[in-house]
């Protein structure tokens, strides 16, 4: 397996998830909890994704499925049009980065990054080139002798990441790998895999439950929630589009704003929003009457001088330093807005009655469904 | 259970059965015990319940001899179990919570008892408090009667207290005593503290104490053999229907009575105690524990500890000088002739035998401990819980069951015979006779199996303990790297489990070297056992033989527990195996 070389590279690692299902009997009691719920999903060889979603989602269950950890209740998993699904975890072309990374603390650095190598037969002279190879990659270059617990909490982690990496695996899976750094790191180590990721063109699935890496890692979100699939979509089209209320909650921040279709034309949808009637693109359409939901980003309302917008009254001003985050009441209720740049210079007082305004464009309309609570 | 439960055993096997070496070896574990523990104990019961056995019950339990032995196993399996639980929470007390001189003096002497035959003791003590003793008669000028429920008291407690002090010592410590010091905070005395704080957060730990030491006395045989006296118990009644009647069967009603309250303690045990939210163990206890520096606290203590350890030093003593001395008491020459008579003499092929055949059940049963402890913890299976109980049993059954249960299994080849339509019929041997004369291998097998079945509950326990406290994902990763679950097995969980399987192995040779009441039905003359012949000595009054016997016995358990600490133990050897096979 490590020893295919770069070749098929390009070609290989379309990863399939078919109508995939997995029921775990409840740890305590009875019962039975199905932890992912009839998803499907199409990798293309490569391709960087992300399973985000809120804690107890499945996406650890996913992943654990695909490494092979895991069989499925039901559904299939295919990799380069091969149904892998029964195929034990050792003999899966992939390689699992796990968020307490389980570095074998028995071992050397350079033992750890070789083990998989070892165990696929490859001869001394080319596991010593290799892992030496990955040692200057990852900027270990030194710490071969040292023992897991002689380094630091990134260090460790970029020992997990070169251990999984040497094995040029067709698929890389990622289980909240970055979750026990702090901020900074965090922040420098998604660049880096990612980096490595495009360099080396391995299809990678990657489980976080924070939006922000997954927005800046991948080049699709997988949005779950409670099993299922939420969405898919770029960074851009789940940020832009979402096509649920838990979406737009999960990923940033939104203002919901009720509101009804007035009219029906072409592909676009006119409705009300704080008093202005807008022109929205929406699919599927609607039917006049309607009750429709309304998403704005709070960084796309603006505040404006009393006579402009729609009347609002300051309830509360939080300054941030890089932006000023309003809680401001109207319509009968609280909406969360972000000034930055140059408007978050000027400061409007808590009570002071301001004017909202928005773009046409940053609107998007979600279908008014009874399952409101998120 | 819910609708999905078939369907998840299955899957359950067709995961195990994707990695063959996986599925071989838990078909091979689960035969092994079958075969070596479960058809034994069935085979007793059998025994027991044909029509020759169920009139034996009646009998035995409605007339008075015998409830009379019943009972005094109950009392003293009682007896002990207070006063050794009591030697072991004292030790265990004074080493870790009272300010104390020569404590580690004391914790070495507390474990010279795990290492030595079951009758050093009792054979010492005989010498030094019996009718003739070097300190009942030689000091005192009395003729004291030692036999007896009070003697037996006295060397079993001696004789087992140390696992006792071993757990206690270990909760003690794992002992948040940031608890204590709230209690201090709260107002409370040191004796409010012990009563309302340390007593009850180690409950548990007593009650498992008590009951195990209760199992193991009960179980005892060569004690009872050696100083019962008139007081009869069921092992020993046990033993002289084997040996003495050969009557199997009465045996076998007697091994039943013995069981039932054996089995009944290790199930309470095992599904009671064991659930009770034992000490809030905190890994990395904060704060320092206060110790009792309250001299009319800290001085009696002390002063009965220290007692207690120098009785021990002076029984050993005893067995040492014992085996240079013509007959202690009555000639006090020095003399080489016992260590003759064991090394050079008579002794001498048991002391190879016992020796090769307790090396030979070692490492297997250090592994199969492993093995099982991976499975039990690790993986998920129909039957896993069934077959963590079978692990354990070949201790929760008194070791005479289980040399009956041999007899009666394994005293005739288990044949298969397959009738071909009138011809000549195929037999083929599935099992060859392990026991008895013209046994395979002189029956040295059938004893490799029972040290191998004694043996594998402590390392089965001391791995599941070192198993949960390694992270899953470690394995995993492994696996994930394309290591199969028997390369994962051999380059990273041994490794990581190597204490458990260090302590594993020490205990079973230790375990293998003193253990009696499980052989004594299986040795033959080609296959001596150290142990018997001490019993032989003992019982004949060669008492020097017996002691240079001992004294033996324990240096080739230590030199065996050097070389397995310099072999397993080290961190050098483990490494090197390590990368010798990458
Ligand atoms: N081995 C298991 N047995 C029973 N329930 C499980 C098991 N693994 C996960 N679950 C349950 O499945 C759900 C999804 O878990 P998981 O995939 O770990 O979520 P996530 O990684 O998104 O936090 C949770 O409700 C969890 O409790
Ligand atoms: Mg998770």
């Amino acid at each position: 397996m490590a020893g295919n070389g770069n070749a098929r590279r390009d070609s290989t690692g379309d990863l399939r998830l078919e109508n995939l299902s997995k029921i775990f009997p409840e740890r305590e009691g009875q019962g039975e909890v199905r932890a992912v719920n009839d998803v499907s999903l199409t990798i293309s060889a490569g391709e960087f994704v992300t399973l985000l979603g809120p804690s107890g989602c499945g996406k650890t269950t996913t992943l654990r499925l695909i490494a092979g950890f895991e069989l499925p209740t039901s559904g299939r998993i295919l990799l380069d049009g091969k149904d892998i699904s029964m195929q034990p975890p050792n003999k899966r072309d992939m390689s699992l980065v796990f968020q307490s990374y389980a570095l074998f603390p028995h071992m050397t650095v350079f033992d750890n990054i070789a083990y998989g190598l070892r165990t696929a037969g490859m001869p001394r002279a080319q596991v010593q080139a290799k892992v030496n190879e990955a040692l200057a990659q990852m900027d270990l270059e030194g710490l071969g002798e040292r023992r897991p617990n002689e380094l630091s909490g990134g260090q460790q982690q970029r020992v997990a990441l070169a251990r999984s990496l040497v094995m040029e695996p067709r698929v890389l899976l990622f289980d909240e790998p970055l979750s026990n750094l702090d901020a900074k790191l965090r922040v420098q180590m998604r660049s880096e895999i990612r980096r490595l990721q495009r360099r080396l063109n391995i299809t990678s699935v990657y489980v976080t439950h924070d939006q922000i890496e997954a927005m800046a890692m991948s080049d699709r979100i997988v949005v779950m929630n409670a099993g299922r699939i939420e969405q898919i979509g770029t960074p851009q089209e789940v940020y832009r589009y979402p096509q649920s209320r838990f979406v737009a909650d999960f990923i940033g921040r939104a203002n919901f704003i009720e509101t009804r279709v007035e009219a029906v034309d072409g592909e676009q949808v006119t409705a009300t929003v704080l008093g202005r009637t807008v022109h929205v693109p929406m699919e599927p359409l609607p039917k006049v009457n309607d009750p429709l939901v309304a998403v704005l980003r709070p960084e796309s309302l603006y505040i404006t001088d009393d006579t402009a917008g729609y009347p609002a009254v300051i309830e509360q001003t939080m300054y941030l330093g890089a932006e000023t985050e309003y809680i401001v009441q109207a319509e009968g209720q609280a909406l969360t807005v972000i000034e930055s740049g140059l408007s978050a210079l000027r400061l409007f007082d808590e009570g002071q009655t301001v004017g909202l305004s928005f773009e046409d464009e940053a609107i998007h309309f979600l279908p008014q469904t009874e399952s409101v609570a998120v | 259970m819910t609708a999905i439960s078939p369907r998840r055993y299955v899957d359950q096997f067709r995961r195990i059965f994707q990695d063959p070496i996986l599925a071989i070896s838990l078909i091979v574990v689960t035969v092994f015990l079958l075969l070596a523990v479960v058809l034994p104990i069935l085979a007793m019961i059998g025994e027991s319940t044909s029509p020759e056995g169920r009139p034996l019950f009646a009998h035995y339990l409605g007339t008075s001899t015998y409830q009379t032995i019943i009972s005094n196993t109950v009392v003293m399996g009682l007896v002990v179990a207070t006063v050794g639980t009591a030697l072991g929470f004292l030790f265990a007390y004074v080493q870790v919570k009272v300010k104390a001189p020569f404590k580690r003096f004391m914790h070495i002497v507390a474990l010279i008892p795990i290492i030595s035959p079951p009758f050093a003791v009792a054979t010492a003590t005989i010498v030094l408090f019996g009718r003739n003793g070097l300190i009942s008669k030689g000091i005192f000028g009395v003729r004291y009667n030692i036999y007896g429920l009070h003697g037996l008291t006295l060397v079993l407690a001696l004789s087992y207290f140390t696992v006792v002090y071993l757990n206690l010592k270990g909760m003690m410590q794992a002992l948040d005593p940031a608890l204590e010091e709230a209690a201090t905070n709260l107002g409370a005395s040191k004796w409010r503290i012990f009563r309302t704080v340390t007593v009850p957060m180690l409950i548990p730990g007593l009650l498992s104490s008590f009951l195990l030491l209760f199992v193991e006395s009960i179980a005892d045989l060569g004690n009872p053999l050696v100083m019962g006296g008139n007081y009869e118990v069921l092992s020993t009644r046990i033993y002289i229907s084997v040996i003495g009647l050969y009557d199997t069967t009465a045996a076998a009603v007697f091994s039943v009575i013995l069981l039932v309250p054996s089995l009944t303690v290790f199930i309470v045990q095992r599904y009671w105690i064991g659930r009770m939210s034992v000490v809030s163990v905190t890994g990395k206890p904060t704060g320092t524990p206060q110790l009792i520096t309250n001299r009319w606290v800290r001085w009696p203590l002390f002063g009965l500890t220290m007692f207690i350890t120098l009785l021990i030093i002076l029984i050993y003593a005893t067995i040492f000088i014992g085996a240079f001395t013509r007959v202690v008491g009555v000639n006090n020459d020095f003399t080489l002739d016992h260590f003759d008579f064991v090394i050079n003499g008579y002794g001498s092929a048991a002391m190879t035998d016992t020796t090769t055949l307790a090396a030979v059940a070692t490492p297997l049963a250090g592994l199969l401990g492993m093995l099982l402890a991976f499975l039990v913890v690790r993986k998920e299976f129909l039957g896993r819980s069934a077959l963590d109980f079978a692990g354990m049993l070949g201790i929760a059954v008194p070791g005479t069951i289980l040399g009956i249960g041999f007899l009666l299994v394994f005293n005739n080849p288990i044949q298969l015979t397959l009738p071909f339509g009138g011809a000549e019929p195929l037999t083929i041997t599935l099992i060859p006779k392990l026991t008895g004369g013209r046994a395979i291998l002189g029956g040295a097998l059938a004893i490799v199996i029972v040290y191998i079945v004694r043996s594998v509950p402590a390392a089965l326990r001391a791995g599941v303990a070192a198993l949960t406290q390694i992270d899953p994902a470690i394995e995993e990763a492994s696996i994930s790297l394309g290591a199969d679950n028997a390369r994962t097995f051999r380059k990273i969980t041994l490794p990581l489990i190597r204490p458990a399987f260090l302590s594993g192995l020490i205990y079973a040779f230790a375990r293998s070297m003193t253990s009696l009441s499980a052989i004594v039905f299986l040795t033959t003359p080609q296959t001596k056992i150290m142990t018997h012949q001490i019993l032989n000595e003992v019982e004949n009054g060669r008492f020097g033989n017996a002691f240079a016997y001992c004294v033996i016995l324990i240096l080739i358990v230590l030199v065996a527990i050097s070389i397995l600490y310099l072999t397993v133990g080290s961190t050098t050897g483990a490494e090197r195996t390590l990368e010798g096979g990458a």
